[in-house]
């Protein structure tokens, strides 16, 4: 009697097992707990927001002007998502995909199992991405109907940029994620890394005039933001000053090559890489 | 995927759809002003027609009994012409018998007068048998237009479009251009419906929009549609090509103790803002460095502060009451010696 053959799985539908497996798992995390606190500030904020502009007649001003809602929610998009939520994410979320497997030593009944190992990363890469993007631009879009019709804005006025702002923040998530999942498989100590990548190496060579600006993400993300950047400090300025916009054309190649070399790689990273668990 | 997974995944993607869709609609059919925000504005707005070049709005009443009105009145005791002839023709004293009026200029594309047709919805409490008394002493006829009484006046030499009066509702009286008052009558009776060609300005989102800002925290205010009063005007080339590529205009201000307001001003783009913001720039520099040797003037000149963003030119003000004190000082000043 010859014992049945059972044919390995594709890579996608590996994949999508792992998908289904990890979702769940991130989204009924502690690590959610952060992410509802992370996205339920802005939010918040735009209630709180709202709630001025109804109790005080004379609404939310600046320099004496009653500041457009529309500006507002610019300015949010630029301040709360593209300079903090999009990169946290993408480097507490990324970090962690393969990171958290080998800290609780469970890297290894994943990678038992009869999937390819890269179908491992796929699938958890497709879980935060679905995860992040699922609650990011639900925020986004009440932080919109909040905040876009006080101040003399108007929805209709607004709502290509929003269109646009979904996309950019999007593609945001997916090149902060796939960057931070190679740094993930790369490295012992990925969060640290990927801090100091985020908040220490990205804005510091935004500042200052050169070549150096194009090894971030944040370059390419800044060139499909539709709304000014705002001047609310002395960095601000000189991120103006400075300002270097790639076109959207240039922006959206750039980003594609970005996510797939670097999910490239991660893929490669995990295929071939000896796991040792610590005793 | 777990049950409350799916959940999640079906409330998020509910807020994106419906949030999706409320802007589609937001930007193909349009949503009535308001819908989250509130309408904003005077509710007499629902009478002006949707093709107003100007609107104007006036809290009378807090303005009457503002500390600067008292003050202005107390340093020029003299009334005021225009009051005068208003109470005079129809009866209504500005002072005592109106709490609020709203003001539009129409284009009245069937005359050339510029700047078109006018028209006051003023609300308070009017003796209406006395005011069609005194009208009708002065020439008037009553007239009937959509179950409303008309009163007209009599058309004076110089003035080719006729002046109408009618109380549209209790403590609503319209004064105006005839042809104005009646379409402002076919809205209050019809209410605005584009299928008929009646459209209030309440259906103009931009201007509301720009009405929303305005009436919050003032007293007073006006707006007005730049581009399309400088095409009526019939300028010279050599003068509307030098004109400031401006949409939108509007002054708004709070009178109490003294004036607050802001002069706003919408550009067409961002390039002609910076040219604007550039020339009053220089006349601001200009006027702070004039009023050095008027020390009661330097006060209101240090507070005027230009701001905006993108297309917006704004430019802020504050006329401390001390400013009326040397007007007051100087007409009282110009009118002593003729009296003696």
């Amino acid at each position: 009697m010859t014992p049945p053959v059972q044919s390995t799985p594709s890579l996608l539908s590996s994949a999508a097992r792992v998908f289904d497996l990890s979702l769940g798992q991130m989204l009924w995390s502690r690590r959610s707990v952060f992410l509802g606190v992370l996205l339920g500030g802005p939010v918040l904020l735009a209630v709180a927001l709202r709630v001025v502009t109804v109790l005080y007649s004379s609404g939310l001003r600046v320099n004496g002007a009653e500041a457009a809602g529309a500006s507002v929610f610019g300015m949010m998009i630029w301040l709360l998502y593209i300079r903090f939520i999009v990169p946290v994410l993408g480097v507490f979320y990324g970090t962690s995909l393969i990171a958290d497997e080998v800290d609780d030593k469970t890297i290894t009944y994943l990678f038992t199992r009869p999937v390819p190992r890269s179908a491992v990363l796929l699938g958890k890469y497709f879980a935060y991405l679905v995860c992040t993007v699922l609650l990011v631009l639900p925020s986004v879009m009440l932080v919109f109907f909040l905040i876009v019709p006080t101040g003399g804005s108007g929805i209709a006025e607004a709502f290509p940029a929003l269109l646009i702002d979904l996309a950019m923040l999007a593609i945001g998530l997916t090149a902060y994620g796939a960057v931070f999942t190679l740094v993930g498989t790369w490295l012992k100590r990925p969060l640290i890394v990927g801090l100091v990548f985020a908040f220490g190496w990205e804005p510091a060579v935004l500042l200052f005039p050169g070549y150096l600006k194009r090894l971030t993400v944040a370059y390419y993300l800044q060139g499909l933001v539709t709304h000014q950047m705002p001047q609310d400090s002395a960095v601000s300025m000189l991120l103006q000053v400075f300002r270097e916009v790639p076109s959207v054309s240039t922006s959206l190649a750039c980003l594609t090559a970005i996510i797939l070399g670097t999910l490239w790689m991660a893929g490669r990273a995990v295929a071939d890489r000896e796991y040792v668990l610590e005793q | 995927m777990t049950t409350r997974t799916r959940y999640f995944v079906i409330v998020s993607l509910l807020v994106l759809g419906v949030g999706l869709g409320t802007g589609l609609v937001a930007y193909y059919v349009g949503l009535p002003a308001g819908v989250f925000a509130g309408r904003g504005g005077p509710d007499e707005l629902a009478f002006i027609p949707r093709d107003a070049t100007v609107i104007a709005f006036a809290n009378v009443n807090e303005i009457m009994t503002s500390e600067l009105r008292q003050k202005v009145h107390r340093a020029l005791p003299m009334q005021e012409d225009g009051q005068r002839e208003l109470l005079d023709q129809t009866g209504i004293n500005l002072e005592t018998d109106i709490d609020r009026v709203i003001a539009c200029l129409y284009p009245d594309r069937d005359s050339a007068n510029m700047p078109g047709a006018g028209m006051v919805l003023a609300r308070g409490t009017f003796d209406e048998v006395k005011i069609e008394a005194l009208m009708g002493a002065h020439g008037a006829h009553v007239e009937s237009h959509n179950g409303k009484r008309l009163i007209v006046g009599e058309v004076s030499e110089g003035h080719p479009a006729s002046f109408a009066l009618s109380f549209m509702e209790s403590g609503l009286a319209a004064i105006g251009s005839t042809k104005l008052i009646r379409l402002a009558i076919d809205l209050h009776q019809g209410g605005a419906n584009p299928q008929t060609g009646f459209e209030s300005v309440t259906g103009n989102e931009e201007l509301m929009n720009l009405v929303r800002s305005l009436d919050s925290g003032n007293n007073a205010w006006a707006v007005g549609r730049f581009d399309a009063l400088s095409s009526q005007a019939h300028l010279p080339d050599s003068v509307s090509s030098r004109l400031p590529a401006i949409t939108w205009f509007s002054v708004s201000g709070h009178v109490n103790g003294g004036i607050r307001g802001i002069i706003r001003a919408d550009a067409r783009d961002e390039e002609a803002a910076n040219n604007l913001r550039d020339v009053v720039r220089g006349f601001t520099a200009l006027a702070k460095m004039q009023s050095g040797s008027k020390p009661q003037l330097q006060a209101m000149m240090q507070s005027l502060e230009l701001g905006g963003t993108g297309k917006t030119v704004a430019l802020s003000f504050t006329v401390p009451s001390e400013v009326f004190d040397v007007i007051g000082a100087a007409a009282n000043r110009a009118v002593k010696p003729q009296g003696h």
